[in-house]
């Protein structure tokens, strides 16, 4: 998760390092890179993702007693499922591979949700994600951290928008008392088919809230991607991501691949 | 012989004779008056709603029209964009019918028109408003403008105790994006007769009474399931045509603008409710109270657990051989949808274009014409030719061999509505008898306003 890129960034020790040696400035995390839509699940169904995720060029070189992260795999399956019309939970484990590691269990989250129902007729799209989750020191310094994501998107045409001004807290780290950081993602795509949309999404992290990082120390990602929408019950996204900060692994593709799945009575009137 | 002052002197008698009684037709009462404003409705007590109605009520007041005895209604435009009146199932000519597109006025804001004219045929009509909503879901379908209208016989056969009315509407609508990939409207609230389930009055019936229903589907979109528990219906109308084959049945289908009249018989005492057959519509508050009188209790429900309907059963028997073909016109349909966005409504397309630019043959008067529908899209379609009523005749052919390829030929249902599944192909058959243009579309609001609309013209 990027939180914990963020939040190894913010640790003294890795702004030691970082200061000097700014090719090891790439910290790790990209464990479920994804722009988050206003949508929820529907009850009794459940969304089963699998985020893949492999970092071609990043950090080279053990910083602080974690890991680098070229050519890390990070595999994180996503469960989610709904509530009712307008909330649902998401729970997440993540796993990293690499040569001389082997696959490792990364950590866990809990992520409930509440949207503002279609109903109320907004004219935006919005939602509330609270992220709360642990993961181990070897992958991140700060190992309980709290995320609050609200969600606007918006569908004009063929035109999708979406922003997460996320704030990211430390719980238990090195970071504690650094308050909430400044994490916004965003997205723009476009349909090319009823099948086919692609688009840009960016994410980031700013640094603390009170006092942002330099620039140099910021997290600033860019990914080209596409969706394909083959069905309602399946969710396809791929991109190839570049950092653009010395902070960032420079070069990241990823995938998800989601299924839904549908329980209980399917009777028409229901 | 007359001398050219005599002349000028019988000239302007004329003249002012025909003036007066121009004048004099003017200044006639009409007969009826609609008054279109904006109204605040309380659907429930918690749900208020500011919409545009008739008289300040939704459904409007029922009217009850002679049939054969001419009519005047004056209807007066108190909002500020022009409305225009469409009387649902009459054969009326395009000036009055109340369709822009084939040449009804509009009716300016803050301006009046007359609808004068002879209402046939029987049965049960309706009445709405018939001005595009273009997105705007608080226009057109969307808003109150709708009533039931009902045609006298000159001799009524029915044999029923009490009638009840009946108006089945969708409220609040907004866009969600739905399965087929494009938004569609949703609405937050359902009602019957402008109030939701337990919001208001109850229908009060007796013991031993046969009750004649007669429901209108006003939705702007979308169908409609109605059960009574406890009780069976059996349907002797649709559209406000008798059935030549009247069922008893334990639910309805009710596409937009749709009607069915139904007899019950009230012989299972208690109070009931009759309403959504689908739970979550129920929910959103389609639903009334049946009470019977010295009955007490909370209302009962017996909840379906399938949808049962289908048109064939209300045939006459299934004709093996399909009807002779020489003297009947073919006309092919093809019904697409075009992919605007996720974000968007799809448009829709008639054999390859969308209104204003979608064509068809002159109908030659006396002709009969076979409309075929062929409908390749992911939707159902509510179907309905203006001024004219046609026969059903075959229903139910897959396109996409999911279903049956072959669809029995059906004789005797009369309707001026048809639905059309996705993905197959319906066939129906009218008599060119009421010359002048003729507007054919989908009844669903959205689709109307993205192209779904054709208009014939008579040779």
């Amino acid at each position: 998760m990027r939180e914990r890129l963020a939040a190894l960034l913010r640790s003294a020790p890795a702004l030691l390092a970082l200061a000097l040696l700014p090719q090891l400035a790439s910290a790790q995390g990209n464990y479920e890179i994804q722009v988050y839509g206003s949508e929820t699940l529907p009850a009794h169904s459940l969304m089963v993702e699998l985020h893949s995720n492999f970092t071609i060029e990043g950090q080279d070189n053990t910083v602080d007693g974690v890991y680098p992260t070229t050519h890390q795999l990070h595999e994180t399956l996503e469960l989610t499922t709904g509530l009712n019309g307008w909330s649902e939970v998401g729970f997440y484990v993540f796993t990293s591979e690499q040569n001389g590691h082997g696959v490792q269990w990364v950590g866990d989250h809990l992520r409930p949700r509440i949207r503002i129902p279609e109903s109320w007729g907004w004219p935006v799209g919005v939602s509330l994600s609270m992220e709360l989750g642990y993961q181990r020191p070897e992958y991140s310094p700060d190992t309980w951290t709290w995320e609050i994501r609200p969600i606007i998107d918006k569908s004009v045409g063929r035109w999708y928008f979406a922003v997460n001004p996320a704030l990211e807290r430390t719980l238990h780290g090195p970071d504690v008392n650094q308050g909430f950081a400044f994490a916004p993602s965003a997205k723009i795509s476009y349909d090319f088919t009823p099948v086919i949309s692609g688009g840009i999404e960016y994410y980031a992290d700013y640094g603390p809230l009170s006092d942002f990082s330099p620039v140099h120390d910021q997290q600033q990602q860019v990914f080209a991607v596409a969706d394909l929408n083959v069905s309602p019950l399946w969710e396809i996204n791929f991109g190839v991501g570049i950092g653009a900060t010395a902070s960032t692994d420079h070069l990241i593709v990823k995938c998800i691949l989601g299924r839904r799945f549908d329980w209980g009575r399917h009777s028409p009137v229901d | 012989m007359l001398s050219r002052r005599t002349l000028l002197k019988l000239s302007s008698a004329a003249a002012l004779s025909s003036s007066l009684s121009a004048l004099a037709e003017d200044l006639a009462a009409p007969d009826l008056r609609l008054d279109i404003a904006a109204v605040t409705l309380a659907l429930s007590p918690r749900h208020k709603l500011r919409t545009t109605a008739y008289n300040g009520q939704a459904p409007g007041p029922l009217l009850r029209l002679r049939e054969g005895q001419p009519v005047t209604i004056e209807v007066a435009n108190h909002t500020d964009h022009a409305e225009v009146v469409h009387w649902h199932g009459l054969f009326l000519p395009p000036a009055v019918d109340g369709a822009l597109e084939e040449g009804t006025p509009a009716i300016a804001p803050g301006a009046s028109a007359r609808y004068t004219f002879t209402p046939a045929p029987a049965g049960l009509r309706w009445y709405h408003t018939h001005a595009m909503a273009m997105g705007d879901l608080s226009r057109g379908l969307y808003s109150g403008q709708h009533g039931l209208l009902m045609i006298e016989p000159r001799n009524n056969p029915g044999r029923y105790d009490r009638e009840l009315f009946l108006a089945l509407e969708d409220w609040s609508g907004y866009l969600s994006a739905s399965e087929d990939g494009a938004m569609n409207p949703s609405y937050a609230v359902s009602t019957i007769n402008g109030k939701t389930l337990g919001s208001g009055e109850p229908l009060r019936v007796k013991q031993g009474e046969r009750a004649l229903l007669h429901v209108v589907n006003t939705s702007p979109t979308d169908v409609h399931w109605i059960a009574l528990a406890g009780h069976e219906l059996q349907v002797i109308a649709l559209d406000g045509n008798p059935v030549p084959s009247p069922r008893r049945v334990p639910m309805l289908r009710i596409a937009p603008a749709e009607r069915v009249c139904a007899i019950v018989e009230m012989n299972n005492p208690g109070i009931w409710i009759l309403g959504e057959v689908r739970k979550h519509l129920q929910a959103a508050g389609l639903g009334i109270v049946v009470e019977y009188a010295d009955q007490h209790g909370a209302p009962r429900w017996l909840q379906p657990t399938d949808l049962v309907w289908n048109y064939e059963q209300f045939a006459t028997a299934p004709v093996q051989e399909p009807p002779p073909s020489g003297a009947t016109i073919v006309v092919p349909l093809v019904i697409e949808s075009k992919f605007r966005g996720h974000g968007a409504m799809e448009s829709w397309l008639i054999n390859g274009r969308s209104y204003p630019d979608t064509t068809a043959e002159p109908l030659r008067e006396g002709l009969r014409y076979r409309l075929q529908f062929i409908n390749k899209s992911h939707d159902d379609h509510p179907l309905h030719l203006h001024r004219h009523s046609f026969e059903l005749r075959s229903l139910g052919r897959s396109l996409d061999g999911s279903g049956s390829a072959s669809a029995p030929y059906i004789a005797g249902i009369i309707k001026d509505v048809v639905l059309v599944d996705a993905h197959t192909q319906a066939e129906v058959e009218f008599i060119a008898d009421h010359p002048g243009a003729t507007l054919f579309h989908c009844h669903q609001q959205s689709h109307m306003d993205m192209g779904f609309m054709l208009l014939f013209h008579y040779a």
